[in-house]
This record gives structure tokens, C-alpha cells and sequence, in this order.
């Protein structure tokens, strides 16, 4: 299993010449890169635990999925990558479709428990992870871009594919807070989670909105996997599983099921990693123990902080 | 359908059935008494194996003695867990469990100078050259074989003289958890998993108990982290995957959460289900390569957790009424 975090970028990217302040560009782009991708991942767990309290161990094979069906569509069968992209989101939606319909309904209507919701998401991630092997094997892919194709930014190298992953994930961040913010499937969802017994006596249709929910963070998933596979330049079916701890970091710093929060958290987070690796922290964190200063980081804002960044003290957790 | 009638395999079902019923053994004194949902169990195995490698291996401790502080060590984990994030409600402490988990793992993983990294045990710094930790305990697991060769044959494996070693300490085990049960301890837990505060107005710290709980089931899987040790002769920071917690938590809800006995049978199951996705040369598995078949396990245990929780929340041998705790 190779961890994400010993990804070529790294190896290629980071340079010990030139003025200080290159390491600190270097590493604030590599932070805000992998940030991003920790916000859209992180929004959809959050969003399922706002509103089905649903901690979601499955999030990171779904990732993973997103990665291997893109590259199945636009490497294998060369399609355009877009389309390769919408292809692999619809089938995470088309997923998660699934399971609400034969799976988490009936445990909603049986009144399953925190620990039945854990262990069936767990049984989801354990089943999902033997079919993308079985399916696509175990080697480790990359998909049909150039990663070498690098500028120059005050002496910080940033790559191409960083650079584009950047700008599609801004803008897919903008588009979720807008989307929660004036759509109406958005506001049900934040009303729904608020308060539920309140939400469906006004009208609300509660399968629908906890279905929206699911198909969101279906897509997200998905298109957070095709990011990260880019950004790591190859992937294995190992990708999302290895992320998934970064996500609940993600998630809890930015106030568990506080969608807005996530975002925030998962930036936060993202810059974190990287620049704990500068020199002025400790002498900089070695980048293997990247993860670490994940976990490290959930374990602390779980102990001295765990309503998260924007929560109340007065929420029970 | 031939290994099924061969002694070897069922042998070593049973020996894997004893390991890992010992280690669910803490997750049930956890959860089914407690309600305390530790999803990091599988970091208790890592620091006693680990420690006993290092010990033996590095500091030429003695086995048993590598044991009783590998076991302390678990023991001492779980405490410091417990201390900083019990007081987390369950999903938040669940998540902090995991963290807890892999912070261990990645530690193992990139202590080379330590634990021999990636490269497992074998790769500790060792003053004598090349060693293993398990020759203390392979004097006894001989002295049995040797006893048992005239009447077995090659039947009399090491794999028999460890299940013959772990069963009679797991239904030991089997019979202090179910003696535990019954104490005053036991029921102020339970009334602590339906509701925190009619304990608390009654002057008992919830905290404390949980704690101890918490304690006592990672002593348990300290105790299944030495077996494990010395069953495998090494140790990889790869036999301490999440999923390994999760093999503990089927057997713990396919038993009933609640239900002392059935956790033996409940392991066998698991044991079996383990080797036969191992050694089992039949159509269609042995369709499969080496790999896949260990992707055949965890996708089974995947089907087996979720067909329980949809179907059966109680457990083969639980009450349902005693299940829904949340």
C-alpha cells in the first residue's frame, strides 16, 4: 500500500534551493491543492451525518471508485476525461441511489442504531473494496495526462494538473455552498437536520431529501477521487481508504454536519498538512508522517475543541 | 471439498477461532457491557505483539516477561484512550478510536530503527544477528507435539499445539467475562449504556466505569496480540489494518453483543470463514489467485456485518430487546 502523501508531486516538486519564501509558496500551493480536495470529500460526509447521523466509512472507497471508473472510460475506452468525469460521478449518484433504496431505508425505518449505521457502512466499504480489485485490479493506474508540464511561480513549481484541479475544485466549492445556500433540495436538507420531527410536519418530503443527499455526496466522491487520483499523478485501490481518517479530520474541525464547516475544516486541514512540513515547525514534519498530523490533529480538536471551529459549546457531543 | 475433511485445515480454524475469540472477548466487555463502541481494538494487538518482538528480540528480555509488559503496554494504551476521549459521545469517541489506531500503525510503519518498518520483525536491530521472539513458547508447543506425535502422526502440528494452548485461556477468559457479568459493576454499567444520568444520581462516576472497561477489553486484546505473536512467528505493520478490528466486531455481533457463550461459536464461524478463504481448493474459489481470495474474506465479512445488522441486530444468539441500546 503506498501512501498518498509519498506521491511523485512531492519527490518532484519540492526543492531545497532558492529563498525561503519559495518553500513557503511551494507548500502553501500543495496545502491549498490538497485542502480543496479535503473540502469536497469532507461536505459529503458532513452532509450525511447532518442529516441521517450517518458517520460515513465508506466515503473513501467511493473516492477510489470515482478514480479507477474515470480512468476505466477515459483511459481504457478513450473517451473525453470531462465526459469521463460526469460518467463516473452519475455511477457513484447511481450508487448511492441503490443503497438508500434496498439499504439505509429499511435500517431508517427499523430505527437502527449509531453502532448499526457504523458496521453497515463499514460492511458497505468491505464489500465495495473487493469489487473495484476484483474489477480493476491491483496495479496502480494513471490517467491520460501530462503530469511533467510544470511553471514557474517565484520559484515554487507548480504543476499543470495541480493548477487545473485547483481551479475546477474552487469552483465546484463555490457551486456547493451556493447550491446548500438558495436551492430548495439545499435549504431542506439544513432545515431537515436542524430539526427533524419540525421539518417533515412542514411539509418537507423526507425521502427526498435524505436521497438529495446521498446522490450529492455520491458525485462528490467521485469527482474528489478524480482530483486526488490527478493530483497524486497514479493512484491504487488503497487511494480513498488511506484519505478517509483526513476526512473525519476534516469534517469534526469544521463542526460535525455543518456543511459550510467542512469546507472550511477540509482548507484548513489541507494547509496544515503541508505546512507542517516547513522547517519553522519543529524542524518540519517528515513527510511520511503526513497522516499523523492528520489523526493528530482530529485527536486534538476532539479533546480541546469538539464541538469544531464553528460549533456551540452547548451541542451534546 | 477436500481440505474440509482434512484434520490440517479445521486445525487451524479452530487455532485462528481461539485468537481472534479472545480479542472480540474485549470488544464484548466493551461494548456489551459498556456500550463503549472502540473501533481502535486492533492497536492493542499491535502494541503487545510489537512489544514482545522488540523486547525479546532487541533487549534479549525473556518471552514471558515481553508478554506481561506487551499486555501492560495494551492495557496502559487503552487508559490513555480512554483518558482523553471517553468523555467524546460514541460516534465522536469511535472516530478518536480509529485515529488512536493508526497513529500506532503509521508509528510502526515508519520506525525503522525500532520496529524494522515495513520490513516487519525480522528487520529489528538485533545484538546476536538474526532472531525470532518465539523461543520460549516454542519449547512448550514442541514439548506438546512431541506428546501427541505417537498417537497423530503429522496431524500434531504447531497450529494443534496452539489451539490446545488458546482454548482453555479463552473459555477461562469465557468464564471470567460471564462471572463479570454478573457483578454489581457489570449492572451499573448496563444501566449506564441505556441512560448516563440515573447512574449518576446515584453517586457513581459513568466516567470510571467506562474506563475500566475500557481497560479490562484491551487487556484481552493484548493477550490475543501475544497469542497472535507467537501463532505467526513475525509481525507487519500490515496484520494491523482497520479491517482487523472489524473481524472482532462480526464476531462480537454474530454472537450478540450481549451473549457471552456464543462468542465461541461465533469465533469458529470466523475462523472458518478465515481459512477457507485461505487454504479451500474447490470451484468456484479456486478460481480466484492468492490475493483476491483475502479481497473474498473482507468483501464475506462486508456481506456477514450487513445481513446481520439488517436482519438479525441481535446476534445468532442475542435478545432483541437487549440490542437496541441507541
Amino acid at each position: 500500500m503506498t501512501p498518498f502523501y509519498t506521491s511523485i508531486s512531492k519527490k518532484m516538486f519540492a526543492s531545497n534551493e532558492g529563498w525561503p519564501v519559495t518553500d513557503l509558496i511551494q507548500y502553501l500551493f500543495n496545502g491549498l491543492v490538497a485542502g480543496s480536495i479535503f473540502a469536497i470529500a469532507a461536505v459529503g460526509i458532513s452532509l450525511l451525518y447532518s442529516v441521517l447521523r450517518l458517520v460515513n466509512f465508506a466515503a473513501g472507497d467511493f473516492l477510489t471508485l470515482g478514480a479507477f471508473i474515470t480512468y476505466f472510460f477515459s483511459v481504457t475506452l478513450e473517451l473525453n476525461f470531462i465526459l469521463s468525469i460526469i460518467i463516473s460521478m452519475l455511477a457513484g449518484m447511481a450508487i448511492c441511489w441503490f443503497l438508500e433504496l434496498v439499504l439505509w431505508r429499511n435500517l431508517r425505518r427499523n430505527k437502527a442504531g449509531t453502532l448499526a449505521l457504523f458496521l453497515v457502512a463499514t460492511g458497505v466499504a468491505l464489500m465495495l473494496r473487493p469489487i473495484i480489485q476484483y474489477i480493476f485490479g491491483t496495479e496502480t493506474r494513471r490517467f491520460n495526462v501530462d503530469i511533467l508540464k510544470t511553471y514557474d511561480f517565484f520559484g515554487a513549481r507548480i504543476p499543470q494538473t495541480q493548477l487545473i484541479v485547483l481551479i475546477f475544485a474552487t469552483i465546484s466549492i463555490l457551486l456547493i455552498a451556493l447550491y446548500m445556500a438558495k436551492a430548495r433540495v439545499g435549504k431542506d436538507m439544513r432545515a431537515y437536520a436542524n430539526n427533524p420531527s419540525l421539518a417533515a410536519v412542514s411539509g418537507i418530503n423526507v425521502d427526498r431529501v435524505v436521497m438529495a443527499t446521498w446522490l450529492i455526496s455520491g458525485a462528490l466522491g467521485s469527482l474528489a477521487g478524480v482530483f486526488q487520483g490527478l493530483v497524486q499523478g497514479q493512484f491504487n485501490n488503497a487511494m480513498g481508504e488511506t484519505l478517509l481518517l483526513s476526512f473525519f479530520a476534516a469534517v469534526v474541525l469544521g463542526t460535525i454536519g455543518d456543511a459550510y464547516g467542512a469546507l472550511v475544516g477540509g482548507l484548513l486541514l489541507g494547509l496544515f498538512m503541508e505546512l507542517s512540513q516547513l522547517d519553522i515547525f519543529f524542524g518540519g514534519v517528515p513527510s511520511n508522517y503526513k497522516p499523523v498530523v492528520a489523526f493528530a490533529a482530529l485527536v486534538l480538536v476532539l479533546l480541546f475543541k469538539p464541538e469544531g471551529l464553528f460549533g456551540y459549546r452547548s451541542r451534546k457531543v | 471439498m477436500e481440505a474440509f475433511i482434512q484434520p490440517g485445515f479445521w486445525i487451524f480454524v479452530l487455532a485462528m477461532a481461539g485468537i481472534y475469540g479472545v480479542f472480540s472477548l474485549g470488544l464484548q466487555i466493551q461494548y456489551g457491557v459498556a456500550g463503549v463502541m472502540n473501533f481502535g481494538h486492533v492497536g492493542m494487538m499491535a502494541i503487545t505483539g510489537y512489544a514482545i518482538a522488540i523486547l525479546v528480540i532487541r533487549f534479549q528480555w525473556s518471552f514471558w516477561w515481553a508478554a506481561f509488559v506487551g499486555v501492560a503496554l495494551a492495557a496502559l494504551g487503552g487508559a490513555l484512550l480512554g483518558l482523553s476521549t471517553l468523555r467524546l459521545s460514541g460516534d465522536y469517541f469511535a472516530i478518536a478510536s480509529i485515529a488512536f489506531a493508526e497513529i500506532t500503525r503509521y508509528w510502526i510503519l515508519n520506525s525503522d530503527g525500532i520496529t524494522g518498518g515495513t520490513q516487519g520483525t525480522l528487520a529489528i536491530p538485533n545484538p546476536r544477528g538474526f532472531g525470532g521472539y518465539t523461543d520460549q513458547p516454542d519449547v512448550i508447543l514442541y514439548w506438546i507435539m512431541d506428546r501427541l506425535t505417537p498417537y497423530l502422526g503429522d496431524n500434531a502440528s504447531r497450529d494443534l499445539a496452539i489451539l490446545l494452548v488458546v482454548w482453555p485461556f479463552f473459555f477461562l477468559f469465557l468464564w471470567i467475562s460471564a462471572r463479570l457479568q454478573k457483578t454489581s459493576w457489570a449492572r451499573v454499567l448496563r444501566a449506564t449504556r441505556e441512560d448516563d444520568d440515573v447512574p449518576r444520581s446515584l453517586g457513581k462516576n459513568v466516567f470510571r466505569f467506562r474506563l475500566q472497561a475500557l481497560v479490562i477489553g484491551s487487556v484481552f486484546g493484548g493477550i490475543a496480540g501475544a497469542f497472535w505473536a507467537v501463532q505467526f512467528m513475525l509481525l507487519a505493520p500490515e496484520d494491523f489494518l482497520r479491517i482487523v478490528t472489524f473481524y472482532g466486531w462480526m464476531i462480537l455481533i454474530l454472537a450478540g453483543a450481549t451473549r457471552v457463550k456464543g462468542l465461541a461459536i461465533a469465533a469458529i464461524f470466523f475462523g472458518f470463514l478465515y481459512g477457507a478463504t485461505r487454504f479451500v481448493e474447490f470451484w468456484p474459489i479456486s478460481l480466484l489467485s492468492a490475493p483476491e481470495r483475502s479481497y473474498l474474506r473482507i468483501f464475506l465479512i462486508g456481506v456477514v456485518l450487513i445481513a446481520l445488522m439488517v436482519k438479525r441486530p441481535q446476534g445468532l444468539f442475542g435478545k432483541r430487546q437487549e440490542m437496541v441500546l441507541e
